[in-house]
């Protein structure tokens, strides 16, 4: 049997699997790619679930997340990624903005 | 609120407090003419203490990060030594100049040149020659690397290039620097993201958009419309401002009445960042929110001349804008967060990252539009707002250097300007 990629709970959340993504110029770079229409649509159904996604998360170390988890834990930073797209600006770029794919992002 | 503003009672100004800078237009001519520039390369950047990173970056012995400084016309190799002590050298071999180290960041024992071998130990010194007996006379122990005048202040790595540098980093840090070493950088500084774009634009055009608020109510209008403005205070006036010789800090104020947007209130229920705050007097050292205000959000702090260290409650960021040329410049910034112990919290600093990125974006826009029509002759002058006085204040400064002029100015006393040395 092929394993779960999110925790059975939130099984419902595993057609947005795209967007569990490792790092921020991959779910930048999906949220410049995206329809607003795909990007509502993703923030409205992982919204509606992270009361409970959190708290699920929360039982976890940071650096000691199971895979599914891990998933799961990715997804909850692209809903962070879109939210200002949604939230702020109608649209996926900042409105009258710098490009933000001329940007170099380094995390330590 | 009188006068709209949080502090100043009635009628009063940010400018009363520093006569000596005036009030008048400034000349739109520092951010074009390549002759301002020039003076600027030679009489600040090449004299001053520039920051280069921060201590987290070179943990142990042997790491070491490349800060290429072109307006320095150099590159710097920052390296860890055995002593554990933070050292600096120019980043060019002994032999025929190359450059030694070619990557940003690394660890080793040793320095090797890549062009014909030659070998440095960690502290600088020249230990290996290849085929050394086909030299003549070469003295090893006078052909060591460069050291660069190096040291720390709050954990954050400033280097100077004067060969005698003119003050220790205590001194050029001066009244700001002590009042803001005790708040909690390092352990504020376990993780941080860092954002580093080149934009064709001067780096004071860069400089003077993020050393005010006036801006805030309207270019930031769709990002953070109400983290720093509310009706009571529309033009998100500063609760306290204050100039030292070079540098500059002013308090911001922070919208109690925030409604956080759904993802946002989500975010802070599992970690603090700019704008939002959990106040707490114990973590802040007196110089952070001078006036005590329970409405304050963020403090930003100018070192002279072009890094900003901006401090709130449980994270801080800082700015830098290191020249290439008249119009271009490196952009950089960093936002520092604590250690995130749950994948919860991790997630409240990655909305932070975005949130903050996001901003910065909008801010970002104004440079290259602005610079694009600075030389066109079409105006001579810029016109300064009260809550602009940073920007004023760090053009008296340039100014100042660029005419030798001895630093006496920003005194909360004595606003009288001494007359020029010969």
């Amino acid at each position: 049997m092929p394993e779960s990629l999110l925790p059975a709970q939130f099984h419902e959340l595993e057609q947005w699997k795209e967007w569990s993504l490792a790092t921020e110029q991959e779910r930048s770079a999906r949220r410049q790619a995206s329809t607003m229409e795909d990007i509502k649509t993703f923030y409205n159904a992982m919204l509606a679930r992270m009361e409970e996604v959190l708290p699920y998360l929360e039982q976890f170390s940071a650096d000691e997340l199971p895979q599914d988890a891990t998933r799961l834990f990715y997804l909850t930073l692209s809903l962070a990624e879109v939210a200002p797209a949604v939230e702020q600006f109608g649209q996926p770029s900042v409105v009258d903005g710098y490009d933000v794919k001329r940007i170099v992002v380094q995390h330590h | 609120m009188k006068n709209g503003s949080p502090t100043l009672e009635n009628g009063t100004r940010w400018h009363d407090k520093y006569p000596h800078l005036g009030t008048g237009p400034l000349s739109v001519d520092v951010f074009t003419s390549p002759e301002q520039f020039a003076q600027e390369r030679e009489r600040i950047f090449k004299k001053v203490w520039l920051n280069v990173g921060r201590v987290e970056q070179i943990p142990h012995p042997g790491d070491y990060f490349v800060k290429n400084l072109a307006v320095c016309n150099t590159s710097v190799i920052v390296v860890r030594g055995k002593d554990n002590k933070v050292k600096a050298f120019h980043n060019m071999c002994s032999h025929r100049g190359n450059k030694i180290a070619w990557d940003s960041q690394g660890t080793c024992r040793m320095f090797t040149c890549k062009f014909h071998g030659w070998s440095y130990a960690l502290d600088g010194k020249l230990t290996f020659v290849p085929d050394e007996e086909r030299f003549f006379g070469l003295k090893k122990e006078t052909l060591g690397m460069t050291p660069v005048a190096v040291d720390v202040w709050a954990g954050f790595i400033f280097i100077n290039v004067d060969p005698t540098p003119q003050e220790t980093l205590q001194d050029y840090l001066g009244e700001l620097g002590a009042g803001l070493a005790d708040y909690p950088f390092g352990e504020l500084s376990a993780t941080s993201t860092t954002w580093t774009t080149e934009v064709k634009a001067n780096w004071k055009v860069i400089k003077d958009a993020f050393q005010e608020v006036y801006h805030i109510a309207f270019l930031h209008k769709r990002s953070i419309p109400d983290s720093f403005t509310s009706k009571a205070n529309p033009y998100a006036h500063c609760l306290s401002v204050q100039l030292y010789p070079r540098h500059g800090s002013m308090s911001l104020y922070g919208n109690a009445e925030l409604k956080p947007t759904p993802v946002a209130e989500l975010a802070f229920r599992y970690g603090a960042f700019v704008i939002r705050k959990d106040f707490s007097e114990a973590r802040l050292p007196p110089a952070v929110n001078p006036t005590r205000s329970k409405e304050w959000t963020l403090d930003l702090n100018v070192i002279f001349p072009a890094f900003f260290v901006d401090v709130s409650e449980g994270s801080y960021f800082t700015h830098q804008f290191m020249p290439l040329a008249v119009d271009r410049t490196i952009w950089t910034s960093t936002q520092y967060f604590p250690k995130a112990t749950t994948p919860a919290q991790r997630f409240s600093q990655e909305y932070g990252n975005v949130i903050f990125r996001d901003v910065i974006l909008e801010d970002g826009r104004t440079f290259e539009e602005t610079q694009s029509v600075l030389s066109s002759g079409a105006k001579k002058e810029i016109y300064l707002h009260d809550e602009e006085i940073l920007v004023r204040h760090s053009h008296h400064v340039v100014d100042q250097m660029l005419n030798s002029q001895p630093i006496t100015v920003g005194s909360h006393t004595n606003g009288k300007e001494e007359s020029p040395r010969a």
